[in-house]
Parts: C-alpha cells; structure tokens; sequence
C-alpha cells in the first residue's frame, strides 16, 4: 500500500527522517526466550482494548449507590451489544492481568531487570499495580453482594496495616464502611485517575524500552547477537499474536459472559463461600496460613505485613540483585524467583478449588 | 400368579411408583427452579434466533481472523525471503535518474 499525495503532505510540514531511520534501524534480538517480548505487546493491546470497551460502558453506566446496580442490567439487557461489551470489557481485564503477570514473571526468571534497566523494571510493576487497582475499582461497580463482599474484604485488609492501615481504608471506602460514596470513589479511580496514571506509565515504560533496548538472558549472549528487524518482520508477528488475541477474548466473552449477581445489600450477611478475583487468591491464601494471634499481636496484622514485604522485596529486586547487575551468574536470585512463581502459581490454585 | 399387567407396571421401563414420585418431585421442584431462575439476570440474548445469529457471527469473525493470519503469514514469508536475497537494502551506489 502506497499513499503518496499523504507521503508529501506529510514531507512537506514534517521531517520525520529520524523517526524512520529509527523505525528500519530498530532491532529485536533472537533468542531461546523471545517468546517473552511478545506478551508485552499483548498486554498493550489488550489496555487499548480495556480504554475503547471502557469507554463505551461510560456512556451508560451511572455511579449512584441507587442506580448503579440497575444501569448495569440495562446496559446488558436493553443496549444493543450491551452485553457483549461488558462482557469483552471483563474478559479483556481478566487477560490483561494474566499477560502482566506472564510478562512479569517471565521478566524476573530471565533476570531482565538487570543494569541498565531496572526502571523498566519498576515502571511495569506499578503498571502491574496499576491494573490490579483497576480490577478492584471495576469490580465494585457491578455492586452485586459478591463484589460488595470481595471489596469489603479487600479494603478492611488493607486496614489491618499498622500506622498507615487505617488511612488507607478510609480513603478508599471513602467513608467508614463500603457506601454509595465508595462506588463515585471507586469510579473515579477507575474512569480518570487510573487511565491516566496507566497512560503515563505506559508511555514510560515503552519509552525507556526504546531507549534501553530489548534485553537478551545472560546464557543467550552471543558475539554477534542474532537480530531480527522490527519493522516490518516482528511488527507483522506482533499483528498475528494481536489477532489471535482478540479472537481468544471476543469468544470467551460470546462463549462465556459473566454473571450478575443480586443487588449489594449492605446490611445482609455475606454470601456463603465467598472469593474475590483470582489475582487476590494469593493474598487470600496466605492470610490463611497464619493463626489468629502470633505472641499476643494481631495474625492478620503480621500476615498483612508479610505480604507487603514480599512484594516490595519484589519490586525492589534489581537493587538486591547485585551479581546480575554485574554481569554475573545469581543463583540465589534465580530460586528466589522460582519460589516466587511457584508460590503465586500454587497458591492461586489452592484458592481456586477450595 | 401375577397378573401380565403388573408384570409389565413392574418392568424396568415403566415403573409406576417411580412415574409417581417423579410426577410430584416435578410438580414441586419445578416452582423452585422457576422461582430461582427469575434470580439470574440474562446476560445473554435469550431467544434462540438471536444465539444463533451470534454464534453464526463468531464463526465468521475466526474465519475473517484465521484468513488475515494466512495473508500476514505469506506477507511475512514474502519480506523473509527479500531480505535473505538481500534487495531489500538501498544501494547508496545507484545512479540516480535526476
């Protein structure tokens, strides 16, 4: 394809030599692991995904305690491809934060984080935050008693952290309880504030990708490294792995569209058997194992607190990891990261099927 | 002796006290179901017409999907091929016609 009265309107106001030099000079390499590069790309599409679907349930969605429940059922019942859309949009979320724990584990195992990049490394984790804040924001504004369960649950977790536990509860229920107000919070967390931190972030993200390179395993190093040219060649593998993608979610939400569940009554009990999102079982999981006092303190406090040392341990790795900073084999650090997804792995299992 | 009519009340296939706790099983239960069903929210399109038309379009959809894939796939064959017989690089040599 071949448009050339744009290519010289285009050359006529802008120089964009560079941006082409740049394009045709840009190099990915090959390797054992290269499957990896692909599933960032993945999980941008699927954001781009998650904005156009958003986008489209913001124009009918209504973020009041009286008619948030409501507008969500005429959204799939009276819209035309209401239903599809809402569905698409969770399946897309639900895909978005397996590809971002794919990528990161994937990251972590092949030790990518490695000098020089470990802000790429600290940029996508926040970005892995980021999403797991927009599956809990996005979930509550279902408003059904399963997901005003899970959030209460979330949140009052959140206030078993000491000092700073109990702020933060309250600023996320925006209130003492989970309220009407939680669901204009939770909203405007998840239509503004979140995007555009993500935006931000992405942009970041891919920007210091650009500038640092795409990083090659220690044990596939090679004097000269095999590359293969972005454009066009792992653009149009980048497309293919794109389309597939978008085939996977558009079935699954045809195949399989979530349920709606009864309308959220504050002053019910919870439902039996209740569990949040899969990317919580982890942390459900763990707050299991420990017994209610530990020498007299609180369990869920100490078990809160594991939890957020395990996870800053995590985000903080390309800074423990000196050996690999350095060029070096790190054992250590490659079992520590084999606990890390074994762990994640096993334990969102045990939370799915119990 | 029994009675051919008993015989065949008593056969596997047509067991009378069975027919009869299943009659009032289905007389009660199906209220219940009812009652439970109203609970669920469609969120699917609840007539058969228009499952069908979806899934007719699903399929379409993967046949549109699967034919860009085989295009991008013989694209990407094409560019594989070019550049292994290197006429792809510019050549800074060539004479140029202005």
């Amino acid at each position: 394809m071949s448009y050339p009265r744009l290519k010289n309107w285009l050359d006529e106001r802008y120089d964009l030599t560079d941006v082409k030099k740049f394009a045709k000079s840009k190099l990915i390499p090959e390797h054992r692991y290269d499957l990896l590069y692909y599933t960032g790309g993945i999980t941008l599409f699927l954001f781009v995904l998650q904005f156009i679907t958003g986008m489209l349930l913001a124009m009918y969605y209504v973020p009041h305690i009286d008619h948030a429940y409501e507008s969500i059922i005429e959204i799939v019942t009276k819209i035309n491809l209401g239903w599809f859309f809402r569905s698409l949009h969770h399946w897309g979320a639900q895909l978005t934060i397996l590809f971002l724990f794919i990528h990161l584990f994937g990251t972590l195992l092949v030790k990518a984080y490695r000098k020089p990049r470990e802000m790429v490394w600290i940029t996508g984790f926040i970005l892995l935050i980021i999403s797991i804040f927009f599956g809990l924001s996005g979930y509550l504004l279902l408003w059904d008693e399963r997901a005003f369960a899970a959030v209460r649950v979330a949140t009052g977790g959140a206030g078993a952290l000491p000092v700073f536990g109990g702020f933060i509860k309250a600023f996320l229920r925006g209130g003492m309880d989970v309220t009407g107000d939680t669901i204009v919070r939770f909203y405007a967390f998840h239509v503004s504030i979140l995007p555009l931190l993500s935006l931000l972030m992405i942009g970041l993200h891919v920007l210091l990708v650009q500038y640092h390179g795409v990083s090659v395993p220690r044990s596939e190093i090679k004097d000269p490294q095999p590359t293969v040219p972005f454009f066009p060649n792992v653009f149009y593998k980048d497309m293919i792995i794109w389309l597939i993608v978008l085939g996977v979610v558009v079935t699954l939400a045809v195949l399989a569209p979530p349920e709606i569940g009864i309308k959220a009554d504050p002053l019910a009990p919870p439902p039996a058997n209740i569990k949040p999102e899969w990317y919580f079982l982890m942390v459900l999981e763990t707050l299991k194992l420990f017994p209610g006092t530990i020498f007299g303190l609180n369990g869920e406090t100490i078990a809160i607190i594991c939890v957020v040392v395990g996870i800053s341990f995590l985000f903080l790795i390309p800074f423990f990891d000196r050996k690999a900073n350095r060029g070096e084999e790190s054992t250590v650090f490659t079992v520590i990261a084999v606990i890390y997804v074994v762990y994640f792995v096993v334990m969102t299992a045990v939370g799915f099927l119990s | 002796m029994k009675q051919p009519f008993l015989i065949w009340a008593k056969s596997r296939l047509i067991n009378i006290p069975r027919i009869f706790i299943a009659a009032a099983a289905w007389t009660v239960c199906l209220p219940l179901c009812a009652a439970r069903a109203t609970e669920k929210i469609a969120v699917f399109p609840n007539a058969a017409y228009d499952a069908c038309i979806i899934y007719q379009n699903l399929a379409i959809f993967w046949f549109f999907i699967i034919g860009l894939i085989v295009i991008i796939g013989m694209k990407l064959k094409e560019i594989d091929r070019i550049q292994k017989l290197g006429i792809d690089r510019d050549d800074e040599n060539a004479p140029r016609l202005d």
